[in-house]
């Protein structure tokens, strides 16, 4: 049996758990490790449902690590000396912790069915901006072209440089053409499995130019860690310049001048 | 004596911290943090075996290639290779920031895990690719604006890294700065320099006389302008090689040039069907190899007529030098067998392209398609049709071949339609 202070060095060490957690959230904005750039119109919604989640499993988490760190220093052996005493339960207590934390999961539930139902089950009534294509270790794009639709001679075949329309409703057509991707826009808050064999819609609005990252985000192979892509959000204008000048480069009958970088 | 007591016991717990930390540390220092070994060359070992060197002329080789090229961490470029050192320097040696904070290493960071340090295409992903990584070190390339027997350009290597080749595991490295592209680009075109130089040094020990004692003579004569200097000259000739390209006929709208290449696509000049297949599909034939499993389907082949051949020479009848002979004829069948084994990948049969699915390797632009057509792929059975079709009519062939993934009423009629975007 060892000495009190035993019992103090170990309450301490667990109550290192909820102040090292705590802390760790409250300077992770400062050292830039939180949430990336939102640029979506959906973005703002996800994200204070996020942060509500975090702080309401934050409360409880520093209640009961706290209560933890209060029974390890109450009840050290070293001090509390006094027989034990057997105690049946007490069913009120049982009910009333079983039933408030249900509760606050069915709030949860039900609280962010319209932010899910926004931004997985109302397509917008459109015919797809482009259609990706997850590859290992690629994202493969295909622009309808001039006529609007997937599937004739007018596509625009691409790879990884995603580009679209700051301000306008997109919608992607996602599918696989061997195992599992995850198309993944981190500043868009927008992820889905690309599950070979399916033609999945995702759709989101940007609402500010730039680029930012396509990323891989379910496990397909040696390569998964370098499925990366690019994604350019641009003016209407600029986008309709863009994509002339790639399906030009695409119907290209002559070499062009050496003088003309390849760069694009 | 309760600061005492308190002191001890934290003493006590932190001691075993410390003593799970120290036995941490001395496991991780056992497993090591320690530099690997540097990166080496591996030698061409397939060729040096086919063309029987004994061990000292494999290291003479080694040797040579060591003074003229370097090591994949410091490579040498001379004058008369025409290679940019400074560019070579960003794509050499492991992954690592130079002094200014660049990321140097580049191609193994990039290309070495598939095309191996060497170039030799034995990378350790290699094996698990269909199709397998490009060997640099014959020095052929399939998808380039030059002739067939031509070297690529500078851009035709830039393109294929930054678009990669679609159908293929060469992914596109687009998302790459151009400083970055161009010096992979150039650090592919020394490992071919080199490897190219490799196998002519090879080859040679086969020319030699007898006065040279089968040792190459290490002159600046035979070394450089003799054998590094043709090969060098090929590539900065490339440019002048480029597949002349006319415009597209404008007297004919695009229904009728798909009919016309329609016409050309299954008639006797170009022949298109026969590899091809009247579908399109690519099942008009399935045995042929390209230039790098014919290599080892010809080595396969020797190994296998030698051991036979051996096998049945029964060794009664035999002078001691003829035994000798016989026996030195068994170790290098071996030999190369265990060459083969390791040194080399399964090979495996070249199917023609389908042309219904809409991938096109080379590159989708008609005058990509044109160059195919025209000049054929160097290192693959598909020939060139420049001398027997007129370029201009070529023209109708890339037509009608782009329209193939779009066909209604093709051969395999209209309920049955391929469609591009179910085949996508």
């Amino acid at each position: 049996m060892g000495s009190r202070w035993t019992g103090i060095f170990w309450s301490f060490v667990f109550l290192a758990v909820p102040v090292l957690g705590v802390a760790t959230f409250a300077v992770a904005p400062a050292f830039d490790i939180w949430l990336p750039k939102d640029v979506s119109s959906d973005g703002a919604t996800i994200d204070s449902l996020f942060m509500f989640i975090l702080i309401l499993t934050g409360v409880v988490f520093v209640i009961t690590e706290g209560l933890l760190f209060w029974f390890l220093w109450k009840y050290d052996a070293a001090k509390a000396t006094g027989p034990a005493t057997y105690v049946h339960g007490n069913h009120t207590l049982e009910v009333v912790w079983a039933v408030i934390p249900a509760g606050v999961l069915l709030f949860l539930a039900i609280y962010q069915m319209n932010t899910w139902a926004n931004v997985k089950m109302r397509r917008p009534a459109m015919s797809p901006t482009l259609e990706v294509v997850g590859r290992q270790f690629e994202w493969r794009l295909r622009y309808p072209g001039r006529d609007g639709t997937l599937g004739t001679p007018d596509d625009l075949f691409l790879v990884n440089d995603l580009h679209v329309p700051v301000d306008e409703d997109i919608l992607i057509q996602l599918k696989s053409m061997d195992v599992l991707h995850s198309f993944f826009l981190p500043n868009l808050r927008v992820k889905q499995d690309a599950v070979p064999g399916m033609k999945i819609p995702v759709w989101f609005k940007a609402t500010q130019t730039g680029q930012f990252d396509i990323v891989c985000a379910e496990l397909c192979g040696w390569g998964h860690y370098k499925m990366a892509g690019q994604i350019t959000i641009e003016s209407r204008k600029d986008f309709n310049a863009w994509l002339d000048s790639m399906y030009a480069k695409q119907e290209a009958t002559q070499p062009e001048p050496a003088a003309v970088a390849l760069a694009e | 004596m309760q600061l005492a007591n308190c002191l001890t016991e934290i003493g006590r717990q932190a001691s075993r911290l410390a003593f799970l930390l120290l036995c941490t540390l001395v496991l991780a220092s056992v497993i090591g943090c320690g530099a690997t070994p540097p990166a080496y060359f591996r030698p061409n070992m397939v060729e040096s075996t086919k063309q029987r060197l004994n061990p000292e002329q494999e290291r003479q080789v080694a040797t040579v290639l060591l003074a003229m090229f370097g090591t994949p961490d410091h490579p040498v470029a001379l004058a008369e290779t025409g290679l940019n050192e400074a560019k070579l320097h960003l794509a050499a040696g492991p992954v690592r920031s130079d002094i200014v904070g660049r990321k140097n290493g580049l191609y193994r960071e990039h290309c070495a895990h598939c095309h191996g340090i060497t170039g030799d295409g034995l990378g350790p992903t290699a094996a698990f690719l269909n199709p397998y990584p490009r060997d640099y070190r014959p020095g052929v390339f399939k998808f380039k604006s030059t002739e067939r027997a031509d070297k690529p350009t500078q851009a035709d290597l830039v393109r294929i890294l930054h678009n990669g080749i679609a159908g293929t595991s060469m992914p596109s490295f687009a998302l790459l700065s151009e400083t970055k592209i161009e010096a992979l680009a150039e650090y592919v075109k020394y490992l071919t320099i080199r490897g190219e130089t490799e196998l002519t040094l090879i080859r040679a020990f086969f020319e030699l006389d007898d006065d040279a004692k089968g040792t190459l003579p290490e002159t600046r004569e035979f070394l450089v302008e003799e054998t590094l200097t043709p090969i060098a000259a090929k590539w900065q000739a490339a440019p002048a090689a480029a597949i002349p390209v006319p415009p597209i006929p404008a007297n004919i709208d695009l229904v009728a040039s798909i009919a016309k290449g329609r016409e050309l696509f299954y008639g006797d000049k170009a022949n298109c069907v026969k590899c091809h297949g009247v579908t399109g599909l690519g099942d008009g034939q399935a045995n042929d190899y390209d230039d790098w499993n014919k290599v080892i389907v010809e080595a396969d082949k020797e190994i296998r007529s030698g051991t036979e051949q051996a096998s049945q020479a029964s060794t009664a009848g035999m002078s001691p030098e003829q035994l000798a002979d016989h026996r030195l004829q068994l170790v290098w069948l071996e030999k190369f067998h265990q060459v083969l084994d390791g040194d080399a990948l399964t090979p495996r049969t070249i199917p023609p392209r389908n042309l219904r699915q809409g991938i096109y390797r080379g590159g989708r632009r008609p005058l990509d398609l044109y160059y195919r057509i025209y000049a054929g792929i160097n290192g693959a059975p598909m020939p060139a049709a420049k001398g027997t079709v007129p370029p201009e009519d070529i023209w109708h062939i890339v037509n009608y071949v782009r329209s193939l993934p779009y066909e209604f009423d093709g051969e395999l009629g209209a309920d049955r339609p391929m469609v591009a975007p179910n085949r996508f």
